[in-house]
């Protein structure tokens, strides 16, 4: 080692860096709100709403600086949506759905029966990778609905942040499987893709409902009211 | 009789099963080198802390595909960095790195003479400003190697890139640096 490199590593001690958030703890939190099952009763789930939140705010007293902490957790099976206090800039992208395929094909690369709304056909089907399909319904440059599904248990998928009181997380029931209806100011979704992590805004300017349905879950992103995603949930199959 | 503490494929094998604590050790002793990663690339503590959170939610989701036997640091690292990269590229403020006040040197070293102290930190503040004054890429690589004391292979994970990349990249740091400072080679 040279001189210089010596005097580089001597550097390290003096250098005053910013000290170390309690990430252990954080990761305990995170980890115990992405296990939690499922299919639990409601009483249960705002319960532990509550415990959460009350750990968060205890948290962020001590911590000022922890201005996108995360503040609250909602688990389905593929799927947590996670409270932040601000959202992370991204660049705007263009909706990469992956590749155009027939239904046939997207169901043998898949390996589960595409389901799509009863009684209208999606104008394209894509296939990201080999888990994700997503049915579009209008045009590519301008949807008016996305149906996303994938396989939830080989596949933690989606990852949302929705931003601060801006956005309302609803728990929803659909045809007795539990779910989450995402309103209000944009948020955003986290591919797990192979190992590969990619930010993305919402893929349209529209709400969103995530529900499961028996092994899959899914994804269905429009511009329109609570009750209306839920009325085009219910038709799915 | 003295238990020992579990090892980190015990820790994943109970994490992946739902054991938030088991999570909770694994992160704790990677957690400073972690966070002061995500710090060197974002230059921002509260990007960091946000880069380094949303990193363990990934970290967790990613688990159970860890290769069972490999270390989990240089893969935790890789994660944070991504992330870390991903805040950079829009983040606000950038804050320098600055040295400890002279009161808060590191225990366990001998207290040099006034002037001597003086020199050294005269001497160390002209390190870390021309480090500074680095391209991003070789102020990195060389803040990943010596401020953290990141293995080569480390420096690969975080960076993204071979192992080779990190040696040809820390040589030229060097270089530059040396020439920046007007050391003979």
């Amino acid at each position: 080692m040279t001189s210089l490199e010596l005097q580089l590593r001597n550097l390290s001690d003096e250098i005053a860096f910013p000290v170390t958030p309690d990430l252990a703890a954080a990761a305990g939190r995170i980890a115990g709100a992405r296990t939690r099952p499922a299919r639990r009763r409601r009483r249960t789930l705002a319960l532990a709403f509550a415990v959460v939140l009350a750990v968060a705010a205890g948290v962020l007293a001590f911590s000022p600086g922890a201005r996108s902490a995360f503040l609250e957790f909602f688990r389905l099976e593929g799927a947590t949506i996670s409270r932040v206090e601000s959202l992370p800039q991204v660049e705007p992208v263009a909706l990469d759905l992956g590749e155009r395929v027939s239904r046939a094909e997207a169901e043998r690369r898949v390996g589960f029966d595409v389901l799509g709304i009863d009684g209208e056909e999606p104008d394209a089907i894509y296939v990201r990778g080999s888990r994700l399909v997503s049915l579009l319904y209008g045009p590519l440059d301008e949807p008016r609905l996305l149906l996303s599904q994938h396989h939830a248990e080989v596949w933690d998928g989606f990852v949302k942040k929705a931003a601060g009181s801006g956005t309302t997380i609803e728990p929803v029931t659909v045809s007795g499987e539990p779910g989450y209806f995402v309103s209000g100011d944009p948020h955003f979704v986290m591919y797990l893709e192979d190992g590969l992590i990619q930010d993305e805004p919402a893929s349209l300017a529209g709400n969103t409902l995530l529900w499961n349905r028996g092994e899959l879950l899914l994804r269905l992103e429009a511009d329109i009211t609570r009750d209306e995603a839920l009325e085009l949930a219910e038709s799915v199959r | 009789m003295v238990s020992r503490p579990p090892t980190e494929d015990e820790l994943v094998e109970r994490a992946c099963a739902g054991d938030g604590a088991a999570f909770g050790a694994l992160i704790r002793d990677h957690q400073e080198i972690a966070f002061r990663t995500a710090y060197l690339i974002t230059r921002n503590a509260a990007d960091a802390e946000d880069a380094a959170q949303t990193a363990l939610v990934k970290a967790h989701a990613a688990l159970p595909r860890f290769r069972r036997g490999a270390p989990v640091r240089p893969w935790l690292l890789a994660i944070v960095a991504n992330e870390a990269r991903n805040r950079r590229r829009s983040a606000g403020r950038r804050e320098a790195l600055a040295l400890r006040a002279a009161h808060e040197a590191p225990p366990g070293g001998a207290a040099p003479s006034p002037e001597g102290a003086l020199i050294a930190a005269e001497e160390r503040a002209t390190l870390l400003a021309a480090l500074d004054e680095l391209p991003d890429e070789q102020r990195l690589v060389l803040s990943l190697r010596y401020l953290l004391d990141l293995s080569e292979e480390e420096t690969a994970a975080a960076l993204g890139v071979r192992r080779g990349t990190v040696k040809s990249r820390t040589a030229r740091a060097l270089e530059r640096l040396r020439a920046n400072l007007g050391l003979a080679a």
